[in-house]
């Protein structure tokens, strides 16, 4: 029996405020799911701490809602230790960029078989408006850094060519059947996926209703760049707001499933005199 | 009763090489049929620093240091004022010196041992391709009874990949070396060997806590690697591998123990290592491990604390933070083997117990039981392999992950369990697993994460007890960790002469067992308190969960110097 | 649009996106206590339900194409009655809430006209204009109660309360 989008959607309604662009991606992930026809119970959602770290109890696959900044090795172990399940990591840029960036780093390197989305809202939502680590060095509207940021913003994409990520893709939430295809094709893609989702913040950032006039879905997914070379240069031209897929790479993917070539008994062997 | 053994101490620095030829020894002993062990000391440098093999040989099992060392051969003197307080010698002592190493510096004087000077250089240099460590080593074996042909039969073996010229050079070194050993009066010589039928093992520590992971299950590990508990996870990488279980290397400790939630998340029992730095940085996921009921194990091999204190000695300061160190009102399991060989069967049961009782399990070993090798007896098996209550595929009723029962622990869905779906989480949550703010559901579930634990029943494995002399004492001994066998040698010694004693060393350090320790302490009006720390963190622990005898004290002192046992007798004669 | 089934194919998501769509809505409005716009939204998504069964019973024995969420032939990014997600706000009022509804109904009926005229199948023009003509129904309806609704206050979305951290 075919799984609908609306069977991979728990009975826990949202706390997220109206207008908050993570419905859409609650809805893309569950269509993505639906367009795999993944079964409900071989699939997680890991999270970390902040308002698009919610989803996993959104969803009615196994979820696990976990630490801010930690949600990326969680899902690796996840992974590492069950092949067989289809691993989504979800987030917000502050939980994955600021205080998990170490592990953003290592989960690229890695290149673990798991699909990584970052709602990016420039914003840190949950604490009530700070700014995040892809927040514009002149935003003023902080009041713990009242004269902006002053701070270059971390450019995801870039840190996840340069750390060796096998599919790096960015969408918007309001154009949500493009993100179903990005996430269905992050997940049938070997590697490490990344996914960012800009995810305007109504509460915090409401000016950021203007990204549907801002973004271009200029990175056509059947063009994506499979060499590294070919995706900097197409960053470098990059103004933050092409949706689409930017790269496909070929880099060995972590970790293969061994079985047993020996007993414990004879393991304990080697200590013998 | 007290212990025939001989220690021996040998040391030098600038690549000397007196590691390999202590471990030459004790295999050598071994396969002779005696038992053993050699630790460490070690500078800070990674090459050619000041080293010393510190080995104990005996016919019994012997799993710690001696009082004293009977003989200690120095091919040099380098920094040796670093480590001397390491090396305790006595009027009996002999000491091997190399007069072209100059004098025998003041401080390793104050006991007035016996000074032989060997001129071990000029020896070697006779012998073609003759090497310094192995005349030393060729002396202390003939000084000590040990067979030539026993010693020959390891190098066979070590220096199989060099060839037959280095083994001649290394069997002539040998035997050069051998022949001073008739200049060395008062170095006692081995008891004969007990040759005992059972099967034996030469292992360290951090090696039984990998074998003892393995026997209760575990089959994913995340690694990253501090000293000194590195060998727990490189004996487990490829082990684990052979088994069809994985390691992952982390990029730090924030990663490995999160990784390990992950891997227990997905049903597969999950094990790291670490030390104090290591574990302090894991404090927040092991109490998302407490909040979220994931079962994981932790093994720190305790170091010079605190901060980055002093990474490659000896040291129980852990015991606060592993108790206490997690925020919020966070109850799980902290264990402690007791000697070596107890490493195994400890890890194995803390992974039972973590897997029972879905929670963290911390244990405490030590880098001197971790790094120090020891000839022992094939440890037996014991029936504790982690299980744990799965919940099964739903009748269709909503799966209740953190369900309230009577004895705390709610069936755990595995990943590919149908109708099993669940979020763990770190946040209060209700029965079913959703956050909760409310005030009865953040009562019932740290209820029931409590009860889970002190309603489990922990049988015998909670502690080591044993008597010496007679059942009718007023006297007893706490202790823990690697301390407990120097407090046993010094209990033996003690009744002996005539005074009865009682031994409790707890396994299990938290939650604690008032009952189990009320009886064990029945009659007890005289209480020692032994542990390698400055604060006496155990006593402190003792007071708040235990109500102890009237009389209480306690021998308490940091690393690294190794409690020995006549300080532990001298401590338990004097009561004003 | 080719064929009746694809035709039908989109006019089953079209309607059943936009139930989602008002349902997602009032549960949001709904955990955010704005009593009066959910129930207005559960209404919506209750006639979007009926549109959805005819579709679904015009559609029975044909062998309706699969198509994943982007395959869509939408005008838009999304499929065009559901409503526009940057125009809810946790305080909005009726009057927010029924002319956004109304302009989802528009660009419904447009969507639908547009295939009346332009299909090359005539069974396709056919039904299409029929549901074109049941949205202009909704049109009319929700113009005549938004045109009894009072326009909002110009504190409309004033809260003095700040808002809260809560993780």
């Amino acid at each position: 029996m075919m799984l609908k989008a609306q069977d991979y959607k728990s009975d826990v309604k949202p706390v997220w405020c109206p207008g908050c662009g993570d419905f859409a991606v609650l809805s893309a992930i569950t269509k993505a799911l639906a367009e795999l026809q993944v079964p409900r119970e071989d699939a997680a959602v890991v999270s970390g701490i902040g308002c698009s770290s919610r989803i996993p109890a959104y969803t009615s696959v196994y979820g696990f809602h976990s630490i801010h900044g930690r949600a990326l090795p969680i899902a690796t172990g996840l992974k590492a230790a069950r092949p067989d399940l289809t691993v989504f990591c979800a987030g917000g840029d502050g939980d994955g960029f600021s205080i998990g960036g170490n592990h953003f780093i290592h989960a690229c390197r890695r290149n673990v078989d798991l699909t990584y989305i970052v709602m990016d809202n420039e914003v840190y939502g949950m604490t009530k408006g700070q700014a995040s680590p892809t927040t514009d060095a002149a935003w003023t509207g902080s009041k713990l850094t009242p004269e902006g940021p002053g701070v270059a913003p971390f450019r995801p994409l870039e840190m996840a060519l340069s750390a060796g990520a096998n599919f790096i893709a960015r969408g918007f939430s309001g154009d949500p059947n493009f993100v179903v295809r990005l996430i269905v094709e992050a997940v049938r893609h070997p590697g490490f996926s990344l996914v960012q989702v800009l995810s305007p913040c109504v509460t915090f950032r409401p000016e950021q209703r203007a990204w549907k006039e801002t973004t271009h879905a200029d990175w056509a997914p059947e063009s994506a760049c499979t060499n590294r070379r070919d995706a900097f240069l197409k960053l470098l031209d990059d103004d933050g707001f092409t949706t689409g897929v930017l790269y496909k790479g070929n880099n060995p993917v972590f970790g293969k499933p061994q079985a047993a070539t020996a007993t414990l008994e004879e393991l304990e062997k080697g200590f013998a005199l | 009763m007290t212990m025939t053994s001989v220690s021996l101490a040998l040391t030098g620095s600038g690549g000397a090489g007196v590691m390999t030829a202590g471990q030459i020894l004790v295999d050598a002993a071994a396969q002779a049929g005696w038992y053993g062990l050699m630790g460490r000391s070690l500078g800070p440098q990674i090459r050619g620093g000041e080293s010393a093999a510190l080995l104990r040989l005996s016919p019994a099992p012997v799993q710690s240091p001696d009082d004293f060392y009977d003989l200690m051969v120095a091919v040099d003197w380098g920094n040796i004022d670093r480590f001397a307080s390491e090396l305790p010698l006595h009027a009996a002592s002999v000491i091997v010196t190399d007069p072209s190493q100059g004098e025998v510096p003041a401080v390793m004087l104050r006991a007035s041992p016996h000074v032989v000077p060997v001129p071990l250089k000029d020896i070697a240099k006779d012998v073609p391709a003759g090497r310094v460590n192995m005349v030393a080593l060729g002396l202390i074996a003939a000084a000590i009874g040990l067979p030539e042909d026993a010693v020959v039969g390891v190098l066979r073996q070590v220096l199989a990949k060099k060839g037959a010229d280095a083994l001649d050079a290394s069997v002539a070194s040998l035997r050069a070396g051998a022949v001073h050993a008739a200049a060395l009066q008062g170095v006692p010589t081995l008891a004969p060997p007990t040759r005992s039928p059972a099967e034996r093992w030469s292992i360290t520590g951090n090696e039984a806590a990998g074998v003892g992971a393995l026997r209760g299950g575990v089959r994913f590990c995340a690694a990253y690697p501090i000293t000194p508990a590195t060998e727990v996870l490189e004996w487990l990488a490829p082990n684990l591998a052979k088994l069809g279980g994985t390691l992952v290397q982390a990029e730090d400790e924030l990663a490995s123990i999160t990784m390990c939630l992950g891997g227990s998340f997905g049903g597969v029992p999950s094990l790291t290592a670490t030390s104090g730095p290591g574990l302090a940085l894991m404090t927040e996921a092991l109490g998302l491990g407490v909040a979220s009921e994931t079962p994981v194990v932790v093994v720190d091999v305790m170091r010079g604390g605190p901060s980055t204190g002093i990474p490659t000695k000896s040291e129980q300061s852990d015991l606060n933070i592993a108790v206490y160190g997690l925020h919020g009102d966070a109850p799980h399991v902290v264990t402690a083997p007791t000697s070596i060989a107890d490493c195994l069967f400890t890890t194995q049961w803390s992974v039972y117990l973590a897997e029972s009782l879905q929670v963290p399990v911390i244990l405490l070993s030590d880098q001197a039981m971790g790094q120090t090798r020891a000839i022992i007896d094939k440890p037996a098996d014991a029936p504790f392999v982690g299980h744990r209550l799965i919940a099964t595929a739903s009748d269709g009723a909503p799966y209740q992950r953190y369900a309230v029962t009577a004895d705390g622990i709610s069936p755990m869905a595995v990943p590919g369990t149908p109708g099993g779906e669940y979020t763990a989480d770190g946040l209060e949550h209700s029965p079913r697993g959703t956050p909760s703010t409310q005030a009865q559901h953040h009562e019932d579930q740290l209820d029931k994460r409590l009860r889970k634990l002190t309603a489990f029943d922990y049988g015998d494995a909670w502690a080591h007890l044993e008597t010496f002399g007679k059942a009718a004492t007023d006297l007893a001994v706490i202790t823990f960790g690697s301390v407990t066998q120097p407090v046993r040698e010094a209990l033996g010694r003690a009744a002996e002469a005539g005074v009865s004693c009682r031994l409790i060393a707890p396994r299990l350090l938290f939650p604690a067992q008032p009952a189990r320790m009320a009886a064990a302490l029945s009659g007890i009006k005289r209480l020692l308190v032994v542990e390698q720390n400055h604060m006496a963190q155990f006593h402190a622990l003792l007071r708040a969960y235990y109500d102890l005898p009237p009389n209480v004290k306690t021998l308490h002192r940091p690393g690294p110097l190794a409690l020995r046992p006549h300080e532990i007798v001298a401590a338990l004669g004097d009561w004003s | 649009m080719n064929n009746l089934a694809e035709f039908l194919a989109h006019a089953i998501t079209l309607e059943d996106e936009s139930a989602q769509r008002f349902d997602e809505l009032a549960d949001a409005l709904e955990v955010h206590h704005n009593g009066d716009v959910v129930e207005l939204f559960r209404k919506m998504a209750h006639y979007s339900r009926l549109h959805l069964a005819d579709a679904r019973e015009r559609a029975t024995g044909l062998d309706l194409p699969r198509l994943a969420a982007w395959e869509y032939k939408w005008p838009g990014a999304e499929s065009p009655e559901a409503i526009e997600v940057f125009d809810v706000h946790y305080k909005m009022t009726p009057f927010h809430a029924l002319t956004a509804a109304l302009e989802s109904e528009k660009q419904g009926q447009a969507f639908y006209a547009h295939i009346a005229e332009t299909a090359a199948d005539p069974g396709v023009r056919t039904l299409a204009a029929e549901f074109a003509a049941e949205e202009a129904d909704h049109v009319t309806l929700l113009q005549g109660w938004l045109a009894r609704t009072p326009p909002p206050e110009d504190h409309w979305s004033e809260d003095m309360d700040p808002p809260a951290a809560v993780d």
